[in-house]
């Protein structure tokens, strides 16, 4: 039966005899339409923002780390990066964003993954690598973040009470307002790569980075191996001081994958590395 | 003519393998094999905490050199925690240098660093740089013959449970 009829009917039962006028009945289903109205304002005055929302928070937050790294110029590094994140992507359940990657041009050790499918990796991280799967098994752990919405949870928690609500209700009216409200929430979200996120968001990345390497066609140890490579580094590196503040231990990062990748991953093991593709491309001039 | 190209691939090859044999240690006590399998004849039974150099790396085996001989253990048998590897001293890198900026130098710029925790507290954003990384979206059918360039194949595994 039609909501409003019984919305109606509901409050005719409700109401005096003396109210059950028929001629009034018209007034009350216009009355009722407008509860319901107000109904639905109510409940969409959520948090949740839409993906477009989504993509220009991330836009917001890659354009505030680039204000502090530049983008590496060489275009054949970063189509290739671009490449191998793409591949990735169409393994996961987020295949249509407009997913972008960059490498930063920064010597410091580091990866940012913004909401949207924004992945920003540094050449000093870049550089310690020695395969296109140890490439994979990165981003494919920064894909993760975007996946499970890390950041973007992490920002709602954060930011002042109303921020989001108010981001995520503004249309296209007031762009102005808006403007400013965006601003405010990249902010919230670049501040948070300087404080890292919830130690279980990075393992649960870790988690699904191995996985989502593996469905690429890829040895999914190229992750573990990254780790292993920067646990070999001197830890009082300066390069590696942001990135060790901002994430779990990498001993407890190798534990876990031991623990999960033991039997599991063994029909990867013939899975290729793609080393001299990727030892091509950053040796091309 | 022909000689200096070989040069070229052979310090290619030499940089991009290990710069400096790298030490690492054996959380548990652990089986170097004669080849990276795990029906490969057991050459030893490294004990736990054992210190071994680190040859090379393929799939789940790192072939190691362990008490004089050298053979194969799982990767994740080993940590490397402790190490004095400067990040800057890969062998990538050197090759990077070249690739990135023309030049081959050592020159330092000075000023502040970049990613600081400074710049994260108050981002100045690069609106032009935006605009640049927003074109480098690659569409799927780009994605897929990269792929089948490097004839990779896509596999099915679920996500892992907690």
């Amino acid at each position: 039966m039609n909501k409003t009829l019984m919305m109606v009917l509901t409050c005719a039962v409700a109401m005096p005899a003396a109210a059950f006028d028929f001629g009034n009945l018209e007034a009350l289903k216009g009355k009722v339409q407008e509860v319901q109205r107000v109904q639905k304002e109510v409940k969409t005055a959520t948090e949740d923002v839409s993906e477009p929302q989504e993509i220009e928070m991330g836009g917001g937050i890659a354009s505030n780390v680039l204000g502090a790294a530049p983008l590496l110029k060489n275009r054949k590094v970063q189509q290739y990066v671009n490449d191998v994140g793409r591949w990735l992507t169409l393994q996961t359940e987020r295949p249509d964003l407009p997913w972008k990657f960059a490498v930063l041009d920064d010597e410091d050790v580091n990866a940012f993954a913004a909401p949207g499918g924004y992945v920003l990796i540094t050449k000093g991280l870049l550089q310690q690598m020695k395969s296109e799967a140890e490439l994979a098994g990165v981003l494919a752990h920064e894909i993760s973040h975007v996946l499970r919405k890390h950041h973007l949870n992490a920002i709602k928690k954060g930011a002042r009470s109303g921020l989001m609500v108010e981001f995520a209700s503004k249309a296209a009216e007031s762009q102005g307002a808006n403007k400013e409200t965006l601003k405010k929430l990249a902010g919230a979200g670049t501040e948070l790569y300087a404080r890292g996120l919830d130690k279980d968001d990075e393992f649960e990345a870790d988690r699904m980075g191995i996985v989502i390497a593996a469905r690429g066609g890829y040895d999914p140890y190229g992750l573990p191996a990254v780790l292993q490579t920067l646990q070999g580094l001197n830890a009082q590196d300066s390069k590696l001081a942001l990135m060790f503040k901002t994430h779990p231990a990498l001993s407890d990062r190798l534990n876990l994958l031991d623990q999960l990748m033991t039997g599991r991953f063994d029909r990867f093991d013939g899975q290729p590395d793609l080393s001299a593709r990727f030892m091509a491309v950053m040796s091309a001039k | 003519m022909r000689f200096p190209r070989m040069m070229m691939a052979v310090s290619l090859v030499l940089a991009c393998g290990l710069a400096q044999a790298e030490t690492a240690t054996t959380v548990r006590l652990t089986e170097l094999k004669d080849k990276p399998f795990s029906d490969a004849k057991t050459l030893a039974s490294v004990p736990a905490q054992s210190k071994v150099e680190i040859v090379s790396r393929q799939g789940s085996w790192s072939q190691v050199k362990a008490g004089g001989k050298t053979g194969w253990v799982k990767m994740l048998s080993l940590r490397t925690e402790g190490g004095s590897a400067k990040a800057g001293d890969s062998g990538l890198k050197s090759l990077f240098n070249v690739a990135s900026t023309g030049r081959s130098g050592s020159t330092m710029t000075t000023g502040v660093r970049g990613l600081s925790e400074e710049k994260l507290h108050n981002p100045q954003p690069n609106p032009q740089a935006l605009q640049e990384l927003n074109g480098y979206g690659v569409d799927k059918a780009e994605a897929q013959k990269f792929a089948a360039a490097g004839k990779l194949k896509a596999a099915s595994m679920d996500y892992l449970p907690k």
